[in-house]
């Protein structure tokens, strides 16, 4: 056992010898580094170094939880804790955490994002991509993410593990014109493979087409959505799925399991698999976590549990722990059958939308809801892109939208962005039918 | 909180040849609850504290930040942030605007003081509150509440010999509910924050508002109508006032956002260097006054000195209509030749400081409720808002009501369903013919940041009434 399992076990004993009735001690060390870009030039980097152990304390099922840092003060802290529950009020929602002993699967982490030798080199190599795609006047700005986490997980139930977590990404946004921009990203777990300059190229080919953009044009449209956008499509599909979501009614899949949400072609999963940013081996319960099918050819399955949800609803858990709110690690759509060409050519007049921000809602239950495009946005006619577009919005009903989609490519794209494409997804392009556009007036 | 550590990060960071160095350093303790459909998921305590170092050098920054208190590690951080700032090689160097260096100690007083509150009594409050809500005869299908509060403890120094210390008490609450009438759902939620003690909860008045939403939401499913889109008088109360002052003065006003520094995330914004809009450039009617003011006490976003030291102030945005200041930090007030008038935040120690509102609002009027009607022939009063969003030049904006009623002859009629102004930012503004002397104000959490840093801000204003404006 590592010194820093041992330490956070003793954590979990402190609190047992208290008189808890569960513990779960989860110990990272993570070490983040982020270097921001603007008007191509670096504007800052940023390294955050986290030592932090996030327990987790029921009691005659009182559910309390603190933070320690650095094991300083443990016993003080654990104390603090435990009294904090004698005086809290009884969750009679509450169903434990999981049992038992498990194995884990080996982490894939890459220990060269610990400290990525010269980041500002990645920087350089997406902004001169974008540059050769759409002009040496281009002006770009965006991210460069890394992350290296050590976790350690020690449960009074029988759990105890250890993960280990890597991550990189790349995020560019870049202007040929004032109002005119492409964004582009790369998402991995290892360095293996990764190439910022796809993802500068990918800004820049859409910044190019952007040029000259006119006002839109109000009205429903057949519209061909982007990877980058449909991850954000599926970071409202995605978390509504949590049980969560389900019991506060901030979902459209209340009362719908067993029941047709979308079309046939439509498998939604959510998996922390190892090529995802969200990569890990286990939840916060110490439950290896696994593949869970969401949504299978259009019938909603399962929703998205931790022990205690999975109680509520009578089922098992998924391994989405949250210790209050599950939560989805890294959405996959499955991929479709029609090329991006193919998917062109079957719009007769449609649009190519490929980002999008500020995603708000009128009514969870509902599906109620607007959201602001933004890079390139193309009127497409006869299959072809005829127009560059700008100040439109997409204003319509997430469930409804669920239900048009009409084609899904075979290419698909691991993308993050931002807290807008989050959580993590592999998403491919999608064509929606009958989408309602709105505009300023 | 060691602030020998602190100090000893500084030394170090000066013993690198740097052109500037701050380390600013935070120890928090936050509670925070959970109670949703009347049970209590969780109660979460703990103290937090790090420091943080950043460094100007040969025109590049570079930021680090740990919770591990010792010398080695101090010593670490500062290297890292040294090396990161030297790694940008820049063509046109980071400067900063001058200021005067300054030393301050500055402490939010509490009439009921957060440590002195116990647990029990916030579990109590959050009980009552929930228990009062759902015995109303509303069916509330669904509520959520979130009950929190901070005690912020912060030491800044800087090389050029600041040294600012504070101490600043938080409280924030956030309600969510959902009504079911006739099978027809309708959400609603609440945002309240005080920079202050437990004093606060005489002021919000949890119960009395949660239970005016519910009440609110039922009447709007059973006797609500939707709006013949056309042309009409739009009349937006304090908590619409309020959003639209901060998406489409506050934020197009951050002077980093106008130099392109949140490009990638954020965006830009429709004021820049040789556009349409500018310092001078009028964007509203007479009566449009729009200030950011951090100095307002006890409010959610107030502070007396920014993160980099600099002495808080009232920034008039937009005056009398016309653009009139930008919000900077000492990197955006160097590049556009100017001050800083201490708009630089940071939410905790492991982030950057970077150009934030705090609490944005509408200067009231002269005119009294009463007056804001009676001269309209049809029209829409929109009391609060539920979706809204846009874009990310803060120009094409939407906000849908929540609470809203017809207006025929001057008076107020049956509710409105989900009333919606779609409309920009020139035209908004361009539009408000009066102005109310009633004043109301909103907590809100403003996102912005990679790493994303919600802050604590507060909106607001009077009423304002538009004319002729689309509302569908």
């Amino acid at each position: 056992m590592s010194e820093t399992l041992a330490k956070t076990e003793e954590i979990v004993k402190k609190a047992k010898t208290l008189g808890a009735d569960e513990v779960i001690a989860k110990t990272t060390f993570g070490r983040y580094r982020k270097t921001r870009f603007s008007n191509n030039q670096i504007d800052i980097s940023v390294a955050w170094n986290d030592y932090a152990t996030d327990v987790f304390l029921s009691w005659k099922k009182r559910v309390v939880g603190t933070l320690i840092r650095n094991f300083q003060n443990i016993d003080e802290s654990v104390k603090r804790l435990f009294n904090l529950a004698e005086v809290s009020k009884e969750n009679p929602q509450y169903g434990g955490v999981a049992k038992g002993k498990f194995g884990y699967k080996k982490s894939n982490a890459d220990k060269a994002l610990e400290n990525l030798e010269n980041p500002a080199e990645y920087v350089f190599e997406a902004i001169e991509a974008a540059k050769k795609e759409a002009g040496s006047d281009t002006n770009a700005g965006g991210i460069l993410f890394t992350k290296f986490e050590d976790v350690y997980l020690v449960s009074s139930e029988g759990p105890m593990g250890e993960d280990h977590r890597s991550a990189i990404e790349l995020s560019i946004r870049a202007f040929s014109q004032r109002e005119s921009s492409g964004h582009g990203v790369e998402c991995s777990s290892t360095i293996k493979g990764f190439d910022p300059a796809k993802a500068g190229r990918k800004a820049g080919e859409i910044a190019r087409q952007a040029k000259n953009p006119k006002a839109g044009v109000e009205g429903r449209y057949d519209v061909i959505f982007e990877p980058l956008f449909v991850g954000s499509l599926l970071g409202i599909w995605g978390p509504m799925t949590s049980a969560y979501s389900v019991m506060i009614q901030q979902s459209i899949f209340v009362n719908k399991l067993g029941q047709k949400v979308a079309p046939d072609t439509v498998t939604l999963r959510d998996t922390p698999a190892s090529y995802s940013l969200a990569s890990k081996v286990f939840d916060d319960e110490g439950v290896p976590v696994k593949e869970n099918v969401l949504i299978n050819k259009g019938v909603l399955k399962t929703y998205l549990h931790n022990t205690s949800t999975a109680k509520i609803f009578k089922t098992e858990t998924t391994g989405n722990a949250g210790l209050v709110m599950p939560t989805p690690w890294n959405i996959e759509l499955d991929e479709g059958d029609m090329s991006r060409e193919e998917m062109f050519r079957e719009v007769k007049r449609g649009l190519y939308l490929t980002n999008t921000w500020y995603t708000r809602f009128q009514n969870y239950a509902t599906g109620d809801f607007s959201t602001i495009p933004r890079d390139g946005i193309f009127l497409i006619e006869g299959g072809e892109i005829k127009q560059s577009w700008k100040d439109i919005r997409l204003s319509d009903n997430a469930l409804k939208m669920l239900n048009n989609i009409s084609g899904i490519s075979k290419e698909r794209q691991h993308v993050h962005w931002w807290g807008e494409a989050d959580p993590p997804s592999l998403s491919p392009y999608i064509l929606m039918k009958d989408v309602q556009i709105t505009r300023p007036k | 909180m060691d602030k020998d550590i602190a100090d000893f990060a500084l030394n170090h960071a000066m013993s690198n040849k740097v052109d500037y160095a701050e380390v600013r350093a935070h120890r928090g303790d936050y509670q925070e609850l959970v109670m949703k459909n009347g049970v209590l998921d969780a109660y979460i305590s703990l103290v937090d504290s790090g420091f943080c170092v950043r460094i100007l050098a040969e025109g590049g920054i570079g930021f680090a930040s740990t919770n591990k208190w010792t010398k080695e590690e101090a010593k670490t951080i500062v290297d890292i942030a040294c090396k990161f700032a030297r790694m940008a090689k820049r063509k046109d160097k980071i400067t900063f605007a001058e200021e005067k260096s300054v030393k301050a100690n500055w402490r939010v007083p509490q009439k009921k003081k957060i440590e002195d509150t116990s647990p029990e009594t916030r579990i109590e409050t959050i009980t009552e509150l929930d228990k009062f809500l759902t015995s109303q005869g509303v069916n509330i299908a669904a509520r959520m509440f979130d009950f929190e509060s901070s005690l912020t403890e912060k030491y800044f120094v800087n090389t050029e010999g600041s040294v600012i210390s504070s101490h600043i008490p938080r409280i924030g609450a956030y309600g969510f509910i959902m009504v079911v009438e006739n099978g027809k759902p309708e959400q609603a939620y609440k945002q309240f924050g005080y920079v202050g003690g437990f004093e606060a909860l005489d002021q919000w008045k949890l119960t009395e508002q949660m239970t005016h939403e519910a009440n609110v939401l039922r009447k709007v499913i059973k006797e609500g109508k939707g709006v013949k889109p056309m042309k009409m008088d739009l009349v937006c109360g304090p908590e619409v006032t309020g959003i639209a002052a901060h998406e489409s003065c506050g934020h197009p006003m951050e002077a980093d956002r106008i130099l392109g520094r949140e490009m990638s995330q954020a965006g830009r914004s429709f004021i820049y260097p040789n556009g349409s809009f500018w310092l001078g450039t009028r964007i509203g009617t007479a009566l449009v006054t729009i200030v950011d003011d951090p100095t307002v006490k006890n409010s959610y976003g107030y502070y007396e000195y920014d993160d980099e030291g600099i002495k808080a102030r009232p920034r008039y945005l937009y005056k009398n209509g016309v653009i009139n200041e930008f919000l900077h930090n000492r990197e955006t007030a160097a590049k556009l030749g100017t001050r800083s008038n201490g708009a630089s935040r940071a939410m905790n120690y492991d982030r950057e400081a970077i150009v934030r509102m705090a609490n944005t609002f509408v200067q009231p009027g002269d005119m009294n409720e009463e007056e804001m009607f009676e001269d309209v022939k049809q029209g829409v009063y929109m009391r609060s808002f539920t979706e809204w969003n846009i874009d990310d030049k803060r120009f094409n904006q939407r906000y849908v009501g929540r609470e809203a009623y017809w207006i025929e002859k001057g008076e107020l009629k049956h509710p409105v369903a989900r009333p919606v102004i779609e409309t920009t930012t020139q035209i908004f503004w361009s539009a408000v013919d009066a102005v109310s002397k009633k004043v109301e104000y909103e907590a809100a959490s403003c996102g912005k940041g990679d790493p994303s840093q919600g802050a604590p801000v507060l909106t607001g204003g009077p009423l304002i009434r538009l004319r002729e404006v689309y509302v569908k």
